[in-house]
């Protein structure tokens, strides 16, 4: 019964516990890593589309749902993916693996610290 | 998205034999140059990108690697939204001042022998996304030191991007006026630094083929770039006729028996933060210098190597370094057998470039290069040298300010505007430290040391 208990405990506690791992992250360094990383497609400027949409307020935001930007491709719109911080945190290490069929031209960021700065990043931006 | 530049040789006066303007235009000075910067911020209203996502400093003509992959990919990326129009327009003004009055033989028609301002360009863009696939960069540039205007700089390309072996690659055509304008690079010719150079400026001595050909050809590239990292690229040229290039107001350099072949291989390697490139180029042609006179050519066959670095970061801190070297072997058929214009029927030249910059919150930049060309001893080719050699060999220091071009800036993506200084210095001028101007006197090499303060502007 203990062991039930603990492991009840611990599936109601994951997403929490998930969530904070990339609160963790460091969001100044997470600045950097989007910079380097996502900036040159990517705006976090409230309403400001590149070649890919803009990433203010994406936590929590389903895929393919920014109203002025039509670049979407058919793979990302079917997707069904609300953009939590695991589903983002797992779409920017492989994305054509989270989304096959996606327009989106990157191969992926292998530095699980480093992920978790930009989404802490994106995270802090109200 | 903004601005580029080549810095043709010095044409070496409009009566001057063309086909040697690679080799000979050190011989005659303070020509005037052929057209130089480029500016396309509708690539940046196109695709939703500021100038400083594709430019270094937030103006061009350095290429980023997202820079490098829209050219690759036909100047078609969008941000998705239509009713975009594919026109830019571009002005660079400038003020020149040399250490010593030009000869009055060197000095350009209708300006002073020093200290001479000009409006030295002004152009007009066809630049961006035509169909899916298909798009263009084409410049028409009126020169105010030349006072004609002239249909400049043509690319115009078709490109798909697909998966090879589980790899993205993309392969593309190009129809194209000049054999380096196509290349995404900042080492070859056409997009070097200086990116910009004034008319009044010495030069940097004789150059390879290659870099001579711009508005003169027509080329069909194919090309392809494998897995974002191995760059190659093929094209065949051939010279337009003598009234197409009246009408263009494009210079002649004469007809090419058969056509020219440039090759393209490279190695790119984008880690975000960095990224570095190493490459390998060439350039063969036959050239009938007068096309009155067709059977004998001159035969130019040049081969060259090229690298850069850039360390991006965060974008607050950019570093660049780009060389190349590049050497050519002539044989003057024509020029040496026929005409009897040089002592040698075979002659060299061998040109070494290399530029580091640095910008500080791709505003303030700062660029130091090195110029080096060297090349056979050719006393009658080379007649206004003292040595018979052309070698020639300097440094360009430039400061620049390009206060607008990130994403927030004032007026973006429509106001652009670089201003700087340049300096360029000479320690060898057409083989040592003197040589004989066109009045026939002897002249220091640093009596061509140059300063140019310009403003670049772009619409």
């Amino acid at each position: 019964m203990k062991n039930y208990s603990i492991l009840l405990a611990a599936l109601l506690l994951y997403p929490a516990i998930s969530q904070q791992s990339f609160a963790a992250g460091d969001a100044k360094k997470g600045a950097n890593v989007f910079a380097e990383e996502c900036g040159d497609c990517h705006s976090v400027t409230p309403g400001k589309n590149k070649k890919g949409p803009g990433l203010f307020g994406v936590i929590g935001r389903n895929a393919a749902s920014v109203p002025d930007f039509s670049g979407y491709s058919d793979g990302i719109k079917q997707s069904g993916i609300t953009w939590s911080m695991d589903k983002l945190d797992a779409y920017i290490t492989q994305p054509r693996k989270i989304v096959p069929g996606g327009k989106m031209k990157y191969d992926g960021l292998d530095d699980a610290g480093a992920r978790s700065d930009v989404i802490a990043y994106l995270s802090s931006l109200k | 998205m903004s601005v580029f530049t080549a810095n043709f040789p010095k044409p070496c006066g409009r009566y001057w034999l063309q086909f040697f303007r690679n080799i000979a235009c050190a011989v005659s000075l303070f020509g005037i140059s052929a057209s130089v910067a480029l500016a396309v911020p509708s690539y940046a209203r196109q695709t939703g990108a500021d100038c400083a996502s594709c430019h270094i400093g937030g103006f061009g003509p350095q290429l980023t690697p997202y820079g490098m992959k829209f050219k690759l990919g036909g100047y078609t990326d969008t941000d998705g939204k239509d009713g975009k129009i594919p026109l830019s327009a571009m002005l660079v003004a400038n003020w020149t001042q040399t250490a010593k009055n030009v000869a009055e033989a060197d000095k350009v028609p209708r300006y002073d022998t020093n200290n001479n301002a000009a409006v030295q360009e002004a152009s007009l863009f066809l630049a961006g996304r035509m169909t899916e696939n298909i798009g263009t960069f084409i410049q028409a540039t009126y020169s105010g030191v030349e006072r004609l205007s002239s249909l400049d700089q043509v690319d115009i390309r078709y490109a798909r991007t697909m998966e090879l072996f589980g790899q993205e690659s993309t392969f593309g055509l190009s129809l194209n006026n000049n054999p380096t304008l196509t290349d995404p690079f900042n080492t070859l010719g056409q997009w070097r630094f200086p990116y910009t150079s004034s008319d009044f400026n010495a030069g940097y001595g004789p150059s390879p083929l290659v870099e001579s050909l711009g508005g003169s050809v027509i080329g069909v590239n194919a090309y392809t770039f494998l897995n974002n990292g191995i760059y190659a690229e093929l094209g065949l040229y051939d010279t337009l006729s003598a009234s197409t290039l009246n009408k263009i107001n494009a210079e002649d350099i004469g007809q090419f028996k058969g056509l020219g072949t440039y090759w393209r291989v490279a190695y790119f390697k984008d880690m975000k933060r960095d990224n570095f490139q190493v490459g390998l180029f060439g350039f063969n042609a036959r050239v009938q210098p007068d096309r009155n006179d067709l059977g004998t050519a001159n035969n130019y066959f040049d081969l060259g190597v090229d690298g850069t670095y850039q360390f991006l970061g965060n974008r607050e801190h950019i570093f660049t370094l780009n060389a190349s070297y590049a050497k050519e072997w002539q044989k003057l058929n024509y020029t040496y057998g026929n005409l009897a214009e040089a002592d040698n029927l075979k002659n060299n030249i061998n040109q070494f470039r290399l530029a580091g910059s640095y910008y500080y919150n791709q505003t303030w930049g700062a660029t130091a290069g090195i110029f080096d060309t060297r090349g056979s001893t050719d006393r009658t080719l080379y007649s206004n040298s003292l040595s018979g050699r052309p070698t020639t060999t300097g440094y360009l220091l430039q400061a620049d300010w390009t206060p607008w071009g990130k994403e927030n800036s004032w007026g973006a993506p429509y106001a652009n505007v670089r201003l700087g200084a340049q300096y360029t210095g000479y320690s060898r001028f057409m083989g040592g430290s003197s040589y004989l101007d066109g009045d026939g006197n002897q002249r220091r090499a640093n009596d061509n040391n140059t300063t140019m303060l310009f403003l670049w502007m772009s619409l």
